[in-house]
């Protein structure tokens, strides 16, 4: 049996594809995609279960157990997740991509990639607060839209990447 | 026609089923294109691999462009479409953590999910993190939060923040995603150390070019207007229609042709509510309330009518209404009746009318007036209304009464 993965799809398709999901969702339901609600969704239902009473009365919580049902993973954003890693380990699987791994520089260790991406996961789950999305549902689902608030994200979010790319090189080249 | 649950063309409930297929869509293409892989993500940060540019842009352009062209088909109301608010200094500082998270970690958020789920460890802690870092953010809510909900310019859109066209905007976001793909191929194959092709044409991106180039334009070159406003006419040219004396019908000619129901070539729209309608109407009057006047079938109705489109309420104010938002809405020949249903009470009911001098038109009218009068009031209309009633489609609603309950 042949194991060796196989090759990524061209770029230009899997954007166009993705173009065309992304307009389906909108066709469908007025909204784009996201991924990072579903994340605040995670935490505001374990919050909500942990500490009950605190969530009730802390401004960050209160306003999903104040709206709505009090459900926060009853949510369309965590639906389209649970839908995301279905498609994706689907696509990893046939491809034969799945199996555990680590992707990193060459010249950083397993275990500092792994804290690196822990400190660029907190960094993100802040950021993504204040942007009131991510890379999928402010930037990319934004610029659909051509809503300002779309085109700013992804400047910043690129444009400090870029600025800040040469200081953390060892991070990922040689 | 779109979109489809907001409209209420699909079950809200489905909602959630539609969120998960489209999630499948999402997932699977992520990672075929390669977005599972922190190393591929990061390069577009280094030069060696820009597949996160490529597939980025593309997608943005693809959508946005299928929005506008889906709006302009009317297959999409593009107003009823989330438009991400514009919270200027919170999107900033989010951008920026975001810019470091992505190049100390070397994913975003739906990436490292997609990335987790095929067994990449990396992933694995990135989403862990980030469970952390919404944590923690709930946790100093309290300070952030004048960031987070202050300086709110409004769900801004992108073209009128730049003071642009939206087509001219759309045209030059194409051109500089095409001039990102011909530099960064350079870049990339420079980097890799691979031999840089001559010119600025790649065989990689001849399709997406001519796919991306051919939309912009002709978005360019459609007009920008939905097609719910195609037949739309000019402001100039309302004022225009809107100067000419002849968009009225006066009470001496509607009367007469009450009375004449043979020569009745008009077609009485009475504006105003169904309750007030119902009490009384003119005869052979048709009811579309002024809030429905604009709808598609409103409209199809008055530029198919058999006669002559006259709208009527109790003064002309309605009336006027339900004159311009038809007519700016393409439709042509419409009038209104002058003086109202107020007007033709009294004009036919309330004054006597003295002929102003001896001149044959003013005897006439005199006389038109007195002998108008009496047959409405004894019911010589109602007589004339049964005997040949007015044709009516059948989307509108026809008066059962006459002009009797006055």
């Amino acid at each position: 049996m042949d194991n060796t993965p196989k090759p990524y799809m061209n770029a230009y398709l899997a954007g166009f594809l993705l173009g065309m999901v992304l307009l389906a969702s909108f066709f469908i339901t007025g909204r784009g995609l996201g991924a990072s609600g579903a994340a605040k969704s995670v935490v505001i239902e374990t919050v909500g279960h942990v500490a009950p009473e605190y969530a009730k009365e802390h401004p960050f919580y209160a306003a999903f157990f104040a709206n709505g049902d009090g459900r926060p993973m009853k949510n369309w954003l965590v639906y389209l997740v649970a839908g995301l890693l279905g498609g994706a380990f689907f696509s990893g699987f046939v491809s034969g991509r799945a199996g555990f791994a680590i992707d990193k520089g060459p010249r950083v260790s397993s275990a500092g990639r792994l804290i690196f991406a822990t400190l660029g996961g907190i960094l993100f789950g802040i950021g993504s607060q204040f942007g009131r999305g991510c890379t999928s549902g402010a930037a990319l689902s934004g610029m659909a839209v051509l809503s300002t608030a779309g085109f700013l994200t992804m400047i910043f979010i690129f444009g400090t990447g870029y600025v800040i790319a040469y200081f953390f090189r060892k991070l990922w080249i040689h | 026609m779109g979109p489809l649950i907001p409209q209420g063309f699909i079950n809200p409930d489905l909602n959630l089923f539609f969120a998960f297929v489209i999630g499948l869509g999402f997932g699977y293409v992520l990672e075929q294109g390669g977005f599972s892989n922190s190393r591929k993500l990061a390069g577009v940060f280094y030069g060696y691999d820009f597949v996160v540019l490529r597939v980025f842009f593309t997608a943005a352009i693809t959508a946005l462009l299928g929005i506008q062209l889906f709006g302009y088909l009317g297959w999409l109301e593009v107003d009823m479409l989330y438009i991400n608010p514009t919270y200027l200094w919170s999107i900033i500082a989010g951008g920026v953590i975001m810019g470091f998270g992505f190049i100390l970690g070397g994913f975003c958020p739906g990436t490292s999910m997609v990335a987790a789920v095929i067994g990449k460890i990396d992933a694995m802690f990135f989403v862990i993190g980030m469970l952390i870092g919404i944590f923690l953010f709930g946790q100093f809510y309290n300070i952030f939060e004048p960031i987070y909900m202050g300086s709110f310019l409004g769900n801004l859109l992108v073209y009128d923040s730049l003071g642009l066209s939206r087509d001219v905007f759309v045209l030059i976001l194409v051109i500089i995603a095409l001039a990102a793909f011909i530099i960064t191929r350079k870049i990339e194959d420079n980097v890799n150390g691979l031999p840089v092709a001559k010119g600025l044409f790649h065989p990689s991106y001849t399709g997406p070019f001519a796919m991306m180039l051919g939309l912009a334009l002709l978005l360019f070159v459609l007009p920008q207007r939905p097609k719910a406003a195609w037949n739309e006419i000019s402001a100039d040219k309302l004022l225009e229609k809107l100067d000419d004396p002849g968009r009225y019908v006066d009470t001496d000619e509607l009367a007469w042709k009450l009375l004449h129901p043979q020569s009745n070539d008009l077609f009485i729209v009475d504006v105003r509510k169904a309750e007030d309608f119902a009490q009384f109407s003119l005869p052979g009057s048709v009811n579309i309330p002024l809030a429905d006047i604009i709808t598609p079938v409103s409209l199809n109705t008055l530029r198919t009518a058999s006669g002559q489109p006259v709208f009527v309420s109790y003064s002309t104010t309605d009336a006027e209404a339900a004159w311009l938002s038809a007519s700016r809405a393409g439709v042509e020949n419409l009038k209104l009746l002058k003086g109202g249903l107020n007007g033709f009470v009294e004009d036919m009911f309330v004054n006597q009318y003295v002929a102003k001098s001896y001149e044959e038109s003013e005897q006439f009218r005199q006389r038109f007036r007195t002998d108008a009068r009496q047959m409405f009031t004894t019911g010589a209309g109602i007589k004339a209304k049964t005997a040949s009633p007015a044709v009516v489609p059948a989307a509108a609603k026809p008066t059962p009464g006459a002009i009797g309950g006055c």
